[in-house]
Formats: structure tokens, C-alpha cells, sequence
């Protein structure tokens, strides 16, 4: 197996982007993540496409195929990897596994999503649509839902309290009003959730005990990658990072049938493959990027990958051990929360970020100083098939 | 989608554990040999919560849904009938029923509803 790099990242602002279709989103990221890698006017051999609901929302399908031609990148290969909201994680894998293995030399990877083409009905019910078909969806279950019936076990079971999750929120939007590339953009307080009597309009519970800030906004984006080999890069314009370790593992689908439903295993899984691939550990990480659809996500994640103890993710959040010059910084892009979620993105977009980090790219406020290692967690379903990555910059 | 939603659980013949929904091989044990069985008893609520942004298909202002277990093992999600002041807990006893729980071309469909028992 050959190590992988990054030669290329690109991302477009996540948010509300009416004016484009989803096509035009995958193209700009795309054409952005070229441009990084200096292949302006060369071609690729393959392309892989992250992307959960073109088929449901756009009425579209075979969406690599499209792309492929619009860029003017025939004859590469193409394909369109759906995962639900691990779509653009999933894609990820498939462009390292092909450059790893020695098929191809270089691969794009993109991931993109538009959602706010549809009512948030609508785009509530097709998120939903990866619950059980018979014994969840029918009874109007959705990802909140799953969400909220979680955060209560883990409330109870580790006494998470509500002023943890908003710590998690502000930490994320405050990091968000700092993102150009940002959905959200607007810090909140303590004082305003907790004190001021407009916070129970403006932060109404969404799926109890959830309240609408503890969720990630619904959003349009793309992110674009270009990966490959480390051997063939010569005279690299930009320090070289390397995708050092990728895990993933699956759990059951109903979260009814989970022994202990507040145990993430396939987040354990995932992440310690990741590590075992890329020989290092918990502590070597220097930013994170977690799945933070809901702010109980990025606690329980943190515990899960290793960085804390089962039971202290909400106390270190609470302390600032996850903020920028903490002892792990999570989400300094904003995470899903603040930078948003596209859900066929989001994978990629989390490895956009932390190559950004590890090349020291980014301004003061968000860079993590002297980042050598980062990991990204990316969570489809609610937990039920989870990718992790750790990528390293490499002096060459 | 079904007007009904079953309710059939599953028991590995081979090693006990029950599956609902059902799988084509046990969880635990690979087995491919089950017997079907029905939920039985009252049922523990084991979480819950209580939705405000709807999917599409439900014409109501919040959903409260739980996921319970039975007495005899099984454990399913099911709607929680209840005014919105209700108060749940997670332990509490509920009793289930067979009931409407949304609407699909304009008819019923049918599945687990729970009410706080007592």
C-alpha cells in the first residue's frame, strides 16, 4: 500500500446558497480543490462523489457522471457514493483505497449537498428516511428525535448537564463567526440562553431535552479533495499531509437494539483503526474535527475516540479543554454546528479543515499552533457506520 | 409504507436473543433458526422525547415518542399519547396499545401507542 496525500483541498461557503444548483456547488468546490493542487488544466483519473440526496431532493441521479463532464474531466472514472450524512467520509475512503492500492494515481474526491431547495419538512423527512423503514420512520421518528432519546440516557447515565451541551454551542458558533466558509455566523451566550426571556423563543426546545442551538443548522455546501501518492510528489508547493489511518465500523440500526445505546462502539471502532493504521494515538492529536450534528455528539465523541475518559467529555468541554489552546481543540472550524451540515460535505469538508490546520494555512485566531496530527470522525446514520481519519503532515 | 406495523419479535433458537426488528441471522450467535413472538406485559419506557420540528406527513404541532421494553424482552419505539403537561420519566410503566399513528394517503396507519399506566 502507498501513503496517500492531500495535494488538493477545496471548500465554498456552507449556508443557503439559492443561486446555485447542486451541481454548480460540486463544480466550484471542485475546481477550487484543483486549483490548490497546480492541476488548473490537467485531468484526473477518477472521481468520487459524496452526496446522499440528489436522487431524493433534486430528482437527480448518477451525479459523478454528470460532474465528470461538466469539468471537462473525461474519460476519468466516476462514481457517486451514498452513505447518508457519512456520504462524503465514505467517499474519502473510496479515493484513498484507490490511490493506496495502486489503481490510481490521482483521484478527486468531493462531497456536496443542497438542502435548502425544500421545505425544512421536507428536508427533516428525508434525513430521516436512513431510520428503520418499518419500525422507527412510521412513527415520525427523526434525527432530533434520535438525538434527544440519546441525550437523555447520557444525561442520566453520566450527569451531563444542559449548561455543558451550551457550552459546546458557543464554543462552535463563536468559532463559526470566525469561518468565512461558515452557515452560521452568530455568537451566543450563556446569559442570553439561560437569563433573557426571548431565549425561549429563540432557542425553543426542538427534540426535548435538545433545544434548537444544541442542533447544526440544515444547509448547501461542497468540499473537494485531490489525492495522491506521497512517492509521487517531488517538490511540493505545500507541506505534504498525508491521510495516515481511516477506520470504519457499523453498529445496528435501531438504536433499541443496542445492549448499552449510549455506548458509540462503532465510533470506538472506527477511531481505533484509525489509529492502529497510522501508529499513533489519542494524545498525539493536535485538532479534531468531530461530528457535532448535535452538541451531545461532539461530548460523547470526544469520549469515544479516546481524547477523555467515558463520563468527562462534558466536564472538559465545560473546563476549555476543546477550545483553541486547550488541550484538544475540536471543531475550530465552527463543526457541524456553526460551518454547517450538507450532509454528502460534511466528511470531506472535515478533512478540508484539518489539511488547513496541519499546513498551518489558516489565520491566528483559528490555527492551532504547530498542528502536526488531526482526526476527523464522521457519523452516518445515528451512529450506525462511522468513519475516522487521521491525517499527518509530513516534511519532504 | 404498511397500514400496520407489526410487532412480531424475534428469538434466536440457538442462543435466546431477541430481535425486533427481524434480522436473517442472530446478532449475538449467526443463527438463521428464530421463533416469532409477540411483545408481552406492560412495558418500562427507557427513553423518550418530545419532537417540535416535524417531518413531513404529520399535520401536528409536537410527537412524543419513546422506545420501551416489555416484559417479555422485546423493545420498540412507539408514539407516547399524552397532553404536552404529561410528566415522564424514564422507568416509568406504560401500557401499550394498537393504535393510529399517522396518516398515509389519508388513511390510518396503525402501530404501537403508549400511555403512562395508572
Amino acid at each position: 500500500m502507498r501513503d496517500v496525500a492531500v495535494i488538493g483541498v477545496g471548500m465554498i461557503p456552507f449556508g443557503r446558497r439559492d443561486e446555485d444548483t447542486l451541481m454548480d456547488m460540486l463544480a466550484y468546490a471542485s475546481l477550487k480543490a484543483l486549483d490548490d493542487a497546480g492541476l488548473g488544466d490537467k485531468s484526473v483519473d477518477a472521481v468520487y462523489v459524496g452526496n446522499m440526496g440528489g436522487g431524493v431532493i433534486q430528482h437527480q441521479t448518477a451525479i459523478a457522471s454528470s460532474l465528470v463532464d461538466r469539468l471537462s474531466l473525461l474519460p476519468a472514472a466516476a462514481e457517486t457514493v451514498e452513505n447518508g450524512p457519512a456520504s462524503g467520509g465514505s467517499a474519502v475512503k473510496a479515493g484513498l483505497l484507490a490511490v493506496a492500492s495502486g489503481y490510481y494515481d490521482t483521484v478527486l474526491v468531493v462531497g456536496g449537498e443542497k438542502m435548502r431547495e425544500v421545505t425544512g419538512w421536507r428536508a427533516t423527512d428525508f434525513v430521516a428516511t436512513l431510520t428503520h423503514p418499518q419500525v422507527e420512520y412510521p412513527y415520525g421518528i427523526t434525527l432530533p428525535g434520535m438525538a434527544g432519546m440519546f441525550t437523555r440516557l447520557y444525561m442520566e447515565k453520566y450527569g451531563v448537564t444542559r449548561e455543558a451541551l451550551v457550552s459546546v454551542a458557543i464554543k462552535n458558533q463563536e468559532m463559526g463567526g470566525l469561518n468565512p466558509y461558515a452557515h452560521v455566523e452568530m455568537a451566543i451566550t450563556k446569559e442570553g440562553i439561560f437569563d433573557d426571556p426571548a431565549a425561549i423563543v429563540n432557542n425553543p426546545v426542538a427534540a426535548d431535552p435538545l433545544h434548537l442551538y444544541d442542533a447544526c443548522p440544515v444547509s448547501d455546501g461542497a468540499a473537494a479533495i485531490v489525492l495522491c501518492p506521497l512517492e509521487m510528489l517531488k517538490s511540493p508547493a505545500k507541506p505534504p499531509v498525508i491521510i495516515a489511518g481511516f477506520g470504519q465500523a457499523t453498529d445496528t440500526q435501531t438504536l433499541q437494539e443496542r445492549e448499552d445505546p449510549t455506548d458509540l462502539k462503532a465510533v470506538t471502532l472506527a477511531a481505533q483503526q484509525a489509529f492502529e493504521r497510522a501508529r499513533l494515538k489519542p494524545s498525539d492529536i493536535h485538532v479534531a474535527e468531530l461530528h457535532d450534528a448535535f452538541t451531545i455528539l461532539e461530548i460523547a465523541e470526544s469520549e469515544h475516540v479516546g481524547f477523555f475518559k467515558k463520563g468527562e467529555g462534558a466536564k472538559a468541554a465545560l473546563a476549555g479543554k476543546t477550545r483553541l489552546g486547550g488541550q484538544i481543540p475540536i471543531n475550530v472550524s465552527g463543526g457541524l454546528k456553526a460551518r454547517g451540515h450538507p450532509v454528502g460535505a460534511t466528511g470531506v469538508a472535515q478533512v478540508v479543515d484539518i489539511v488547513w490546520q496541519l499546513r498551518h494555512e489558516l489565520p491566528k485566531n483559528r490555527q492551532v499552533k504547530n498542528a502536526q496530527n488531526g482526526l476527523t470522525v464522521n457519523f452516518g446514520g445515528f451512529g450506525n457506520n462511522v468513519l475516522a481519519f487521521v491525517l499527518r503532515r509530513v516534511e519532504k | 409504507m404498511k397500514k400496520e406495523i407489526e410487532i412480531v419479535a424475534y428469538r434466536c433458537k440457538k442462543c435466546g436473543k431477541i430481535h425486533y426488528p427481524f434480522h436473517d441471522r442472530c446478532l449475538a450467535c449467526k443463527s438463521r433458526e428464530f421463533e416469532k413472538i409477540k411483545p408481552e406485559g406492560m412495558a418500562k419506557l427507557l427513553t423518550y422525547t418530545r419532537i417540535y420540528n416535524l417531518p413531513w406527513g404529520f399535520d401536528q404541532r409536537y410527537l412524543t415518542i419513546g422506545v420501551v421494553e416489555f416484559e417479555n424482552g422485546v423493545r420498540a419505539m412507539g408514539q407516547i399519547h399524552v397532553d404536552e403537561s404529561a410528566h415522564l420519566e424514564t422507568g416509568m410503566v406504560m401500557k401499550p396499545e394498537w393504535g393510529p399513528v399517522r396518516k398515509q394517503y389519508g388513511e390510518a396507519v396503525y402501530g404501537l401507542v403508549l400511555k403512562p399506566a395508572g
